[in-house]
């Protein structure tokens, strides 16, 4: 019977001082009784395999206190839904573009390893990595803290059984578009349209008196692609102003319109777009050092603009699916 | 269905039924040993990891009342419905046959409704 004096105290560890010897007087009484009745049906003393089976139906010593135990959690489900949310949000909107930055700066900047040669690629998605780990925890280490905090003063203060239907945000549609953001929006294009053909128009740029910019012959292309692309946006948002809510068609509008302005902005960063600037007081040789400068660093920026269009036309495709399955 | 979810609600329903069939077994003065076999001849197989905890809690709670006595030679636990345990179990009892007489008129509408 040793090996059920062994069970007991395994069982005992995990107990509370003020409850283990009643628990475990009970749990022994009904283990003996057991042990008992089985002897007494099989006519002989139960053998040490047959007591070890009986301690294994039992369960493990830990799982069994925990029983005897009250239950309880770090963040309740009261709070867990919240805490998820939370969690999610700071995934969002604080370490996918942490991440997508961090990459973007790595592949623009020559200074930094994942730049140089071969095996450094290697060393730079370590680094990423282990910095992103870093993030991760402490973020998620932070709201769990703040939640296992709230939790207590949940329980004790029950401010969360405060609250009123009628202070609930409103319904919301999502495919309604509110007439305030398509104003805005018609306003803004007009805005960039009549400050565009103003002072965009031509390849050559006076700024103040002395300086001028001198751009490629393709700034053309951009300017009328730009000049087009706005008078569509301001030509949708007048239709979204009118019928307020999203369309399959408006909405691969939407789509199409953001895929030809990211698409031209992608184009103009690797355009080398300035051709030359003109400053007084400056060589030529200097300015044209600056030139090609600005036009490196804009490329360099490329992988951004990319992302940035993906993540347009991912929200855009993603607006599609929505309104067609509504 | 997955075997893991009808098992899951299988053990939720039985989770109050438990209590139930515990208090209307105390009536008469039992210990946990036998109180285990008296369940199980009636079909209601109870394990040990979940009686103990479940008396426990009913005996805070009021209750159940115990106490320790020298019945063949070894120490046991005897436990009896309390006089508050019984106003509670008569109080459960009603709600279940409240609970079991509206689901036999859901199913019984239900079987009219599909002959």
């Amino acid at each position: 019977m040793e090996l059920i004096e062994r069970y007991l105290q395994a069982v005992g560890f995990w107990l509370p001082n003020r409850q283990k010897d009643d628990i475990i007087a009970e749990l022994s009484a009904d283990i003996h009784a057991q042990v008992e009745e089985q002897e007494t049906t099989l006519s002989r003393k139960m053998n040490q395999a047959e007591v070890e089976a009986l301690l294994k139906k039992r369960g493990r010593p830990v799982l069994v206190a925990n029983r005897f135990l009250p239950q309880e959690s770090l963040i309740g489900p009261v709070l867990f839904p919240v805490y998820c949310f939370i969690l999610k949000v700071v995934s969002l909107c604080y370490l996918v573009p942490w991440l997508l930055i961090t990459i973007g700066l790595m592949i623009a900047n020559p200074a930094l390893p994942a730049n140089q040669a071969s095996p450094s690629w290697l060393t730079a998605l370590a680094t990423v990595s282990g910095h992103l780990w870093t993030a991760a925890f402490i973020s998620f280490g932070t709201v769990t803290l703040i939640f296992a905090i709230m939790e207590r003063v949940q329980a004790r203060s029950n401010f969360l059984e405060e609250w009123s239907p009628s202070k609930l945000p409103p319904a919301r549609n999502r495919n309604l578009i509110p007439r305030f953001s398509s104003s805005i929006e018609i306003a803004v294009n007009w805005v960039f349209l009549i400050w565009w053909a103003a002072y965009a128009h031509s390849s050559e740029i006076l700024i103040g008196s002395s300086v001028r910019v001198s751009l490629h012959p393709q700034w053309s292309w951009f300017y009328w692609g730009y000049f087009i692309l706005a008078l569509c946006n301001a030509t949708l948002a007048a239709a979204n102003l009118l019928q307020p809510y999203w369309t399959a068609t408006r909405a691969t509008l939407r789509l199409l319109s953001d895929a030809v302005g990211a698409g031209l902005f992608c184009w103009l960063m690797k355009a080398n777009i300035l051709a030359g600037i003109f400053l007084p007081n400056v060589s030529p040789q200097r300015a044209m050092e600056v030139t090609q400068a600005i036009n490196h660093w804009v490329a360099a920026v490329f992988p951004v603009g990319v992302i940035i269009a993906f993540v347009v036309a991912a929200t855009d495709i993603y607006r599609i699916i929505r309104v067609k399955n509504a | 269905m997955n075997p893991d979810s009808f098992e899951n609600l299988r053990l939720e329903l039985r989770r109050g039924c438990l209590v139930l069939a515990v208090l209307a077994a105390l009536r008469r003065e039992q210990y946990g040993y036998t109180l285990r076999k008296t369940l199980s001849k009636h079909g209601l197989e109870i394990d040990e990891g979940t009686l103990y905890p479940l008396l426990r809690r009913l005996e805070t709670q009021g209750l159940l009342a115990s106490e320790w006595r020298e019945e063949d030679k070894r120490k046991k636990r005897f436990y009896l419905l309390s006089p508050e345990g019984a106003d509670v179990l008569k109080q459960l009892l009603s709600e279940w046959k409240s609970i079991d007489s509206a689901i036999n008129t859901i199913l019984k509408e239900h079987d009219h409704g599909t002959h």
